[in-house]
């Protein structure tokens, strides 16, 4: 048994604890009195809901709980992992996870350096973030309800032929303890809405997709006027169908505020992830203080910023979070990090470890990251210069070689952007270029600098990020 | 790794959830039940960085009522009541589904080759052994080389399908696998080559996946300036298409999205879809197959049907629900279950995709060296980035590309920096196409050839 499911419940809504401190304390014990420079065990349970829509017709709706614990244990300067749904077996693990990371440290060379973690303040305490409508009081009709508002627009036009509309929603509460004394407990909520609506013009079919959420309770979907949310996908399918496909080459890209965030989240983001530095894989390995963009650039990662998706109150190692300047007027300033990474670098832990859920260990990850705003009115007054260009609006997802420093992303869709003014709508746009050019190459931004579309990141395990910005101009891009 | 009863201790849980069921006078009812194991490590750097454990399960409950089906999923078996009773209420707020039951119980055939005891011999020590054997292998190869990201892993897993119509099967897996994310580093160029393997028994020459990496990170060095945006022949490696080909072609032939006009092949049944040489067929049977076994997801036994023959799409996949569903609504006159329904775990009910899915030609295939004759001039596309931003509505992509080489005259003249690379993959395969060799043709469940498209695509050079 995994633990006591009364008190799962109960607890979850009380905000208790779930892990039974004396035993994992003698654990943790154990695995000092057994040579453990350090370990840690964190368990994270989730109370989940999904539902979705197909054609306006409850598709599946799915209520559910995961709890998984993770332990880690240092020892010889390498870390010994085990993971699993089963807390009672946990403390049978702590000899065996030991003796994994003795024979990983065994293996090291005179040249590599011992895993070591750099030192934070040892807390004991409990953070809940509450949401204005706890998510896990909203029944099934009222999800359907939410759903319907937005797929009743989104359908109403013969040339759509299909919609999905989603929703799913999570409660987060984890515990962890170290053999520091570290001992937190903290929970949040994080609720999303997303579909796609599908159109058919004789061989011609397109779909455009769409996601609104963050951080928080029903409050955050009942922000959205739903009924637009479903008129603009329509809206868009429909241009797509009669859209020419995007020309090739470089040209200057105007990019919206989904794209923006995309672009820096893969093109800056993880070349600053300093696990990806220290393995060697980041194309800003030792370019710590030095101008790599343009002196408009100026780029934050905030788990703080409150209602983005990419929210936590305390990383995946007990850190409190903060802001983190990544890019200050186009100098790199800081790398996002964790314990083992931050004392390697001989910096400050700023709070950027996150593990999936309670069956994956932390890796650096990024949070709600944005480029802050620069000083041009709206998207008029960006093009006006522009010759010829590329407006492109929504996301279709990126992938970066972080090693090499090239990205891709890809658009919804797009104009052409011709003698200052946005002329005809085209599609299938991806852009492709080098982190370490094309960030030079961003030359206006407007003022407001919002959070985007929520959006989910993959680095071997997915976590929820947000992402954003102001609307932003690059003087050239390769487009195609 | 795994417990002998682990089996039997997966199936008694997956009982009293039925007798659950029972009790609360659920006529139709089906749990669904796995437990994984394994261990793995984790390169990073040039070294082993992690070692890890450990291994998860649970259990799904869907249950039936006058065709209207609910779900609920739990890793505790002491909460299955409320988990039952969620399920049940749910039903009652669906649709209803005219014709749509749980399948009946039917016969299965024994699919081979998909546990392998000897795997479990595999201790963590041995897998931290074969760890150091590939951070050797690379070395040995290329001085400059490292393995920067990657992993090996061994895992074990059973899993059980038990429902009220009398389906009671259970089964174990085991998988080996290898990744290897490694780099060339040397004067102020990173060239870098992700390859992997993974098998239901021992891998028994882990050193490809590395030899691979280090040709490719290797190759992509002599590097020659881009030249103009061009429509050519381009011949992409079953490590470059895979990706592409998993977006795009699976997504097209459940029959779902078939009927409902969302597949760029729907209202084409019957009619050329590819080239009149091309064969694609999905097996659920295949032995070792990573997507096979003897039921699928919702215990259905499965079978190997055609999908595409000699160009014509002459088939299409189904699940008990999908089948039952577009009939009553309409859009088909019959359908049944073809074995394809498959879950992403007991978190979530079954959904509808392919097994393990072959491309094959009916003429003549071509080693990779013959295939750069035949192209003459053109590009070879290894990997792309951005592979899942391709549109599986339309077959449409755009993607970039840093493992592109350019060829002339039939010979390898360098490779460019960076490309983007697109067009419409459904259209690629109407064309002029010719297929690789079947041997290293496998990447996870998808058994796809190096392809040599003559028309079709775009290279644009960085």
């Amino acid at each position: 048994m995994v633990v006591d499911v009364t008190r799962l419940d109960d607890t979850l809504r009380d905000c208790g604890r779930l892990l039974d401190h004396n035993k994992i304390s003698t654990a943790l014990d154990l695995a000092t009195s057994l040579g453990a420079e350090y370990a840690d065990v964190r368990l994270v349970s989730e109370i989940t809901n999904s539902a979705s829509l197909k054609d306006g017709k409850l598709e599946r709706a799915i209520p559910g709980q995961q709890v998984g614990v993770t332990l880690r244990i240092l020892a010889d300067g390498a870390w010994g992992v085990h993971s699993t749904s089963d807390i009672n077996s946990l403390s049978a693990q702590i000899e065996s996870t030991l003796k994994l990371a003795k024979a990983v440290g065994a293996r090291r060379s005179s040249k590599d350096l011992p895993v070591e973690l750099a030192e934070v303040p040892i807390i004991q305490d409990e953070i809940h973030w509450k949401s204005q409508k706890d998510v896990r009081n909203t029944d099934l009709e009222t999800r359907i309800e939410m759903m319907t508002a937005i797929d009743i627009e989104a359908r109403d036009h013969e040339k759509v032929i299909s919609t999905s509309t989603g929703w799913s929603d999570e409660h987060i509460h984890t515990e962890l303890l170290s053999t520091e004394g570290m001992d937190r407990t903290w929970s949040f909520q994080r609720s999303l809405i997303n579909g796609m609506v599908t159109a058919r013009e004789d061989s011609e079919v397109v779909s455009y997709r769409f996601r609104h959420g963050g951080e928080g309770g029903l409050e955050q979907i009942e922000s959205a006027d739903l009924g637009q949310m479903g008129r603009d996908a329509r809206t868009s399918v429909l241009r797509l169908l009669g859209a020419e496909r995007a020309p090739s080459g470089k040209m200057t890209l105007v990019s919206d505020r989904d794209l923006t965030g995309v672009y820096i989240h893969e093109a800056l983001g993880h070349p600053c992830e300093a696990d990806l530095v220290q393995a060697g894989d980041s194309c800003l390995e030792g370019k710590l203080g030095q101008k790599i963009g343009s002196d408009i650039c100026t780029v934050v990662d905030d788990p703080q910023m409150r209602g983005g998706y990419g929210c936590y109150p305390i990383d995946d190692e007990g850190v409190d979070t903060r802001p983190k300047r990544l890019i200050v007027n186009g100098v790199l300033t800081e790398y996002l990090n964790h314990r083992e990474t931050a004392h390697r670098f001989g910096i400050e832990p700023n709070g950027g470890a996150r593990a999936q859920d309670g069956l994956h260990h932390p890796l650096v990850r990024m949070s709600n990251t944005v480029i802050m705003g620069g000083s041009f009115r709206d998207l008029d007054e960006l093009i006006e210069d522009v010759e010829f260009g590329i407006y492109a609006c929504g996301s279709r997802g990126g992938q970066v070689d972080t090693g090499r420093g090239s990205f891709q992303f890809a658009a919804q869709e797009a104009w052409m952007i011709e003698h200052g003014s946005l002329t005809r709508p085209v599609k299938d746009v991806s852009i492709s270029g080098m982190t370490l050019e094309i960030l030079k190459n961003v030359d206006g931004l407007t003022k407001d600098s919002k959070l985007a579309a929520p959006g989910f990141c993959g680095k071997g395990q997915t976590v929820p990020v947000g992402d954003g910005g102001p609307l932003m101009r690059i003087s050239e891009a390769l487009v195609g | 790794m795994i417990p002998d009863d682990a089996l039997e201790r997966l199936m008694n849980s997956a009982n009293k959830i039925g007798q659950v069921c029972e009790k609360a006078n659920v006529t139709q009812w089906e749990v669904y039940a796995t437990q994984g194991y394994g261990h793995s490590l984790d390169f990073e750097a040039g070294k082993i960085a992690m070692a890890s454990g450990g291994g998860d399960g649970g259990f799904g409950i869907r249950v039936v009522e006058n065709g209207r089906y609910g779900y609920a999923h739990l890793v505790d078996i002491g909460n299955s009541e409320k988990a039952v009773a969620q399920a049940l209420s749910i039903a009652r707020k669906s649709p209803s589904i005219k014709g749509f039951n749980l399948p009946a119980n039917q016969d299965a055939v024994k699919v081979e080759g998909m546990f392998d005891k000897e795997l479990l011999n595999i201790d963590s020590e041995m897998l931290l052994e074969q760890g150091d054997q590939l951070l050797a292998k690379a070395t040995e190869l290329d001085s400059r080389a490292s393995i920067i990201g990657g992993g090996i892993g061994i895992s074990a897993g059973v899993g059980a399908i038990i429902t009220s119509s009398g389906i009671e099967a259970g089964g174990s897996r085991t998988s080996h696998g290898v990744g290897v994310q490694l780099s060339i580093d040397e004067d102020g160029l990173m060239t870098s080559s992700y390859e992997g393997d993974t098998s239901r028994f021992e891998l028994k020459n882990l050193d490809s996946s590395v030899e691979k990496a280090v040709h490719w990170a290797q190759v992509t060095r002599e590097q020659i300036s881009g030249g103009d945006t061009e429509d050519c022949p381009v011949l992409m490696t079953n490590n470059g298409v895979t990706p592409l080909f998993s977006v795009v072609v699976p997504a097209a032939v459940t029959g779902e999205r078939l009927v409902r006009g969302e597949s760029f092949w729907s209202g084409m049944m019957g009619q050329s879809v590819m080239a009149d040489h091309l064969n694609l067929v999905d097996d659920g049977r295949m032995e070792g197959g990573l997507a096979s076994g003897s039921r699928d997801d919702e215990g259905i036994p499965t079978r190997r049907q055609t999908l595409v023959e000699n160009g014509k799409l002459k088939g299409q996949l189904w699940s008990t629900r999908s089948a039952a569903k577009e009939v009553s609504e309409g859009r088909i006159d019959q359908a049944m279950s073809t074995g394809s329904a498959s879950r992403g775990g007991h978190t979530s009910p079954p959904g509808c995709s392919t097994s393990d899915l072959i491309l094959s030609s009916s003429k003549t295939t071509m080693s990779r060296e013959r295939l750069i004759e035949e192209m003459d001039s053109g590009y070879i596309v290894h990997s792309v980035m951005g592979a899942h931003t391709a549109n599986p509505t339309s077959g449409d992509f755009s993607v970039t590309t840093s493992a592109i080489l350019k060829v002339e005259n039939g010979e390898v003249i360098g490779a460019l920096s960076q490309a983007g690379f697109s067009g419409n993959l459904a259209k690629a395969f109407t064309g002029r196409v010719i297929l690789g060799d079947r041997s290293d043709s496998t990447t996870g469940s998808l058994h796809i050839p190096d392809i040599l498209f003559m028309d079709g695509l775009r290279i644009n050079p960085a």
